[in-house]
């Protein structure tokens, strides 16, 4: 007997296999009850919610399964790529990604929306509308956030369509929200990256003097510069975006230490907007000594960004180095913080993008607002470079930071950096 | 009742000639043998490892099995072979060199040692837990009678009411022949409390059908529990059983229309029967064997062919989810028959290749397995049971949305295949996991007899039944909830549909003759009684 009794632990291995189940479930009801709830909440729920921005501008309306939108054409391309279309094309968008809070989710109580429910985004519908028409016919994203509060203003991707009327054949990327799930080559914003890890490994990099003669030979391979920029400190090497200089600050700053402060500074992981991921981008470590490290320093080499990365280096820059986290829900809770730079750091960078403006890119390209900047160019394999415009403005009124891609869009400063100006311009004016 | 202090019975001494201690004999059926886990252990070297059985009749008398090895056993210096030899008080065992004498207790001093062990229900009162059922179920009412459409009203209240009556009524049989033990009858209607919300919410006109059901499920229960007592009757229409299931599979294929892509159901005079569901009963009935059995392979292959005679005849009917749940309680139960790790990997790879064509040869089968994993892919076509059980079960919160308040019970075959969702919506994740745990503890229960069943028939069907309940279970949950691939099978007891019903209480028939606390079961005959004079019980049952 004793011989069949001790085998009796046979059922209890499948009673571990069952408990082992229930754990799995609760894990999955616990990370995806929100979107489960959701999904086919809202057919079987006969009461309305609605979604709208941070001024109570209708974004959309969810009624017994249905979706209406804003009745501005322009206004439902703007919003595209934020709300999604309600099937799944845009796997980050509001309608999909929120639709737990909208059908009223909670984990103890379940959905519990006996009466219409509204859910406020932090975006700004007219921004929307002014940032989609200052892209134009091109395309890249623009992102623009409050750097104290975190408060997501404008989140634009294109090209965009009419969620009305969809198409069946989109034009590539349309699917795509740019500001937080693309990477591209960010060219020379990426110096912001290489002068925060200067300012804090290399000692004496106030008192170098680098000499700009239009190109320089590392280890065998010729870089080149955008001018001949003659001698300059470390000041006028960044507002000159001088590749000669950038390349010999990288390798005074190393592959490793260069390397590190890329992941520090969130460069490389995926980061959450309420629920949201991220792309996260790719930086190759390359050789100390070599010409791949310097233009990996430059921004170019296989460096890769998403725009939602830079957007949080310059708020942090902007903000003491405190990074107030983007979020698109008026309601989250609080700000959330992150130290993503030592205050002295991020003071003595924003001193340099002032100066960049103030001495090169010119405070006339942005009348009226106290900007800094940083532009890029970045050299692309197919087609025309890709321009970029990251920045925040200096005014405790209109704490606004933003990033501008528009690919292919050719240098820096005068795309980017005007539909920046565009962007900015109207969020100061409506003081969002 | 798992925490409940578990005695040992005690039924003959053997005494060693040499060390001159006594060994009490706890089972019905004890393993001579050098091994360790054998019951009496011989420590001599011309002993073999497994040595011989001794089992007790109902009757009280005592014969020694000789199992086929290269050393003998013997009683009173006489060779015993496989058909065995009586024994009785002062006989001499021989195994091997070894003598052991044999000493019967007799039935007055067995009354004697047996009022010593502590009763069932001592800790916690099964009354007492029986009314928390009751408060539970008329607070369910209150709720559902309050949540339903005007013309259920009337039906739900009495379907509660009937289900509570039932409940004191079982229980007050069992207090009539003094039997204490009610935990396991307890839990069982406590999920069918949870299967008749459900019905109630889905389809409230079947009420009286699933109460009618439920009394025939009872009965069937307490006839099974009945025929049981008797160990050499169970035994000795084993064969007929197996025949009979054989007949019932053939009888399904050759009747059966195809629903649903499969043949599993017949209909006989506008009730429809899924024999499958009886065959679960038959194959545990036949599965489990006493010790002296054990050791004969013979009987192992019998059961084996038996086995998988059942697992293809499923497997053609294309009712894949019980071909599977036959299959696991197969392994569990040629474990405990054999202990053999190679037997289970041998049927194991067997069963893979099987599985394998019939994935091949079945393509809706194939398709489920393709879709395992990806059901928010396709939530119109393949993934539509799947995503919305998910969607309701966490639409429901901990608490859930009050029972008929959810949405998911429109939905075709909420009520048997995605009723996991149906509970999680209306009655929250607490009371969907409670019942899960439900079967566990029944399962729990079956394992923590076993060290103290009196054969180990009752031993292995108890922990098969324990086991084929959670596969059951697993099968349903975690299939709707996309853990594992949708099968289609029934919550044990909770689910809708007829026989799986039947077929629940009768499997817990199995559980409730292993339990052999003092006064618990209906199902054992009292240690303290001589067999001819136990007359009490079983009677109720027809």
């Amino acid at each position: 007997m004793r011989k069949v009794t001790k085998r009796a632990v046979a059922a209890l291995l499948v009673a571990v296999l069952v408990i082992f189940g229930c754990c799995v479930y609760i894990y999955r009801y616990l990370k995806d009850g929100a979107f489960w709830a959701g999904y086919f909440g809202n057919e079987n729920i006969t009461s309305t919610s609605i979604l709208t921005d941070r001024n109570g501008t209708v974004l959309a309306t969810i009624s017994s399964g249905e979706i209406s939108y804003a009745d501005s054409s322009t206004m439902r391309e703007a919003c595209y790529q934020l709300l999604g279309d309600g099937t799944g094309n845009i796997s980050t968008g509001a309608l999909s990604c929120f639709s737990g809070r909208l059908s009223g989710f909670s984990y103890i109580f379940g959905t519990t929306r006996p009466k219409d429910t509204s859910l406020e985004l932090t975006v700004d519908a007219d921004l929307q509308v002014t940032a989609y028409e200052a892209m134009g016919s091109q395309n890249g994203a623009v992102i623009a956030c409050n750097y104290k509060t975190g408060e997501i203003l404008c989140t634009v991707s294109t090209p965009a369509q009419d969620p009305l009327y969809p198409s069946d054949e989109p034009e590539e990327g349309t699917y795509l929200n740019k500001g937080i799930s693309s990477t591209l080559t960010p060219g020379s914003t990426f110096k912001l990256v290489t002068l925060s890890a200067a300012l804090e490994t290399v000692p004496n990099i106030y008192s170098e003097e680098f000499t700009c003669e239009g190109s320089t030979v590392i280890n065998g391979v010729e870089i080149n510069c955008t001018g001949e920029h003659g001698t300059e400190d470390i000041y006028d090497a960044l507002a000159n975006s001088c590749n000669v200089a950038f390349a010999e600050i990288t390798q005074e700053v190393g592959s490793d230490a260069l390397s590190s402060y890329v992941d520090k500074l969130g460069f490389t992981s995926s980061h959450d907007i309420n629920g949201i991921p991220t792309a996260a981008g790719s930086f190759v470590k390359a050789d100390d000594g070599t010409a791949d490290l310097s233009w990996s320093g430059i921004g170019q080499y296989q460096d890769l960004v998403c725009p939602f990365s830079e957007l949080r280096l310059v708020s942090a820059i902007a903000n003491h180095g405190r990074l107030a986290e983007p979020t698109l829900l008026v309601r989250s809770l609080n700000v959330q913080e992150t130290q993503l730079l030592k205050a002295s750091t991020a003071d003595a960078m924003k001193k340099f993008m002032r100066n960049n403006v103030e001495s090169v890119y010119g405070d006339s390209t942005f009348p009226g607002l106290t900007m800094c900047g940083k532009t890029g160019t970045a050299e692309v394999g197919d087609g025309d470079n890709h321009s970029w415009f990251t920045g925040f403005l200096d005014d405790e009124e209109h704490p606004y930071a933003i990033v501008v891609v528009v690919e292919h869009g050719g240098y820096g400063l005068s795309n980017a950096g005007a539909i920046a100006n565009t962007v900015l311009q109207e969020a100061v004016a409506n003081g969002d | 009742m798992l925490r409940e202090k578990y005695e040992n019975e005690v039924w003959a001494y053997v005494l060693d000639d040499r060390s001159k201690k006594v060994i009490p004999l706890n089972h019905w059926e004890i393993l001579f043998g050098r091994s360790k886990s054998c019951d009496v252990v011989i420590n001599d070297p011309s002993a073999d490892r497994v040595q011989g059985v001794l089992s007790r009749s109902e009757s009280g008398a005592w014969t020694l099995h000789g199992i086929f090895t290269k050393s003998n056993v013997s009683v009173n210096g006489r060779v015993c072979g496989e058909n065995g030899m009586s024994v009785h008080t002062g006989d001499v065992i021989g195994i091997g060199r070894k003598k052991v004498v044999f000493e019967d207790i007799p039935a007055s001093k067995r009354a004697e040692l047996d009022s010593r062990r502590e009763a069932a229900g001592y800790a916690i009162g099964p009354g007492l837990t029986l009314l928390g059922l009751t408060v539970f179920q008329a607070f369910l009412m209150l709720e559902q009678t309050a949540n339903a459409a005007p013309e259920n009203i009337r039906s739900i209240a009495l379907g509660y009411s009937a289900l509570a009556l039932l409940e004191w009524f079982c229980y007050a049989i069992m207090r009539s022949v003094g039997r204490t033990g009610f935990e396991v009858e307890t839990l069982a209607f406590f999920l069918s409390t949870i299967g008749l919300s459900v019905v109630a919410s889905s389809a409230p006109e079947d009420i009286l059908k699933e109460i009618l059901l439920l009394i025939a499920g009872i009965a069937l229960f307490f006839l099974l529990g009945w025929w049981l007592r008797d160990l050499e009757r169970t035994k000795k229409y084993r064969f007929a059983v197996a025949a009979l299931s054989l007949i019932l599979l053939v009888l399904n294929l050759a009747l059966s229309t195809v629903t649903n892509g499969a043949r599993n159901w017949i209909e006989i005079g506008g009730f429809s029967i899924q024999p499958s569901e009886l065959i679960k009963v038959a194959y545990i009935y036949v599965g489990a064997a006493t010790l002296d059995r054990l050791f004969s392979t013979k009987n192992l292959i019998r059961y084996i062919i038996f086995s998988a005679i059942c697992v293809m005849g499923l497997a053609i009917m294309g009712d894949f989810g019980t071909a599977l749940i036959f299959f696991a309680t197969f392994l569990v139960i040629s474990y405990m028959r054999s202990g053999s790790i190679a037997t289970v990997a041998l049927a194991l790879t067997g069963a893979g290749m099987a599985g394998f064509m019939v994935l091949s040869i079945r393509p809706y089968v194939a398709q489920r397995f393709a879709n395992w994993g990806h059901v928010w892919e396709d939530v119109y076509g393949t993934g539509y049971q799947q995503t919305r059980t998910m969607s309701a079960a966490a639409a429901g919160g901990l608490f859930g949305k009050g029972a008929g308040n959810g949405w998911l019970k429109d939905i075709f075959a909420a009520n048997t295949d995605m009723v996991f969702g149906v509970i999680c919506e209306e009655l929250g994740l607490l009371i969907a996991l409670l019942a899960i745990l439900a079967v566990l503890v029944l399962a729990f229960f079956a394992v923590r007899s076993a060290a103290h069943g009196r054969s180990s028939y009752y031993v292995i069907a108890a922990c098969a039944t324990g086991s084929m309940l959670l596969i059951q279970l697993s099968l349903n949950v975690f299939g709707s909830m996309d853990i594992l691939p949708f099968t289609g099978v029934t919550f044990p007891f909770v689910s809708k549909g007829g026989t799986s019903l039947l077929s629940c209480w009768m499997l817990l028939a199995f559980i409730k003759a292993a339990d052999t606390r003092r006064g618990a079961s209906f199902v054992v005959r009292s240690a303290s009684r001589g067999s001819d004079s136990d007359a009490e019980g079983g009677e109720e049952a027809s």
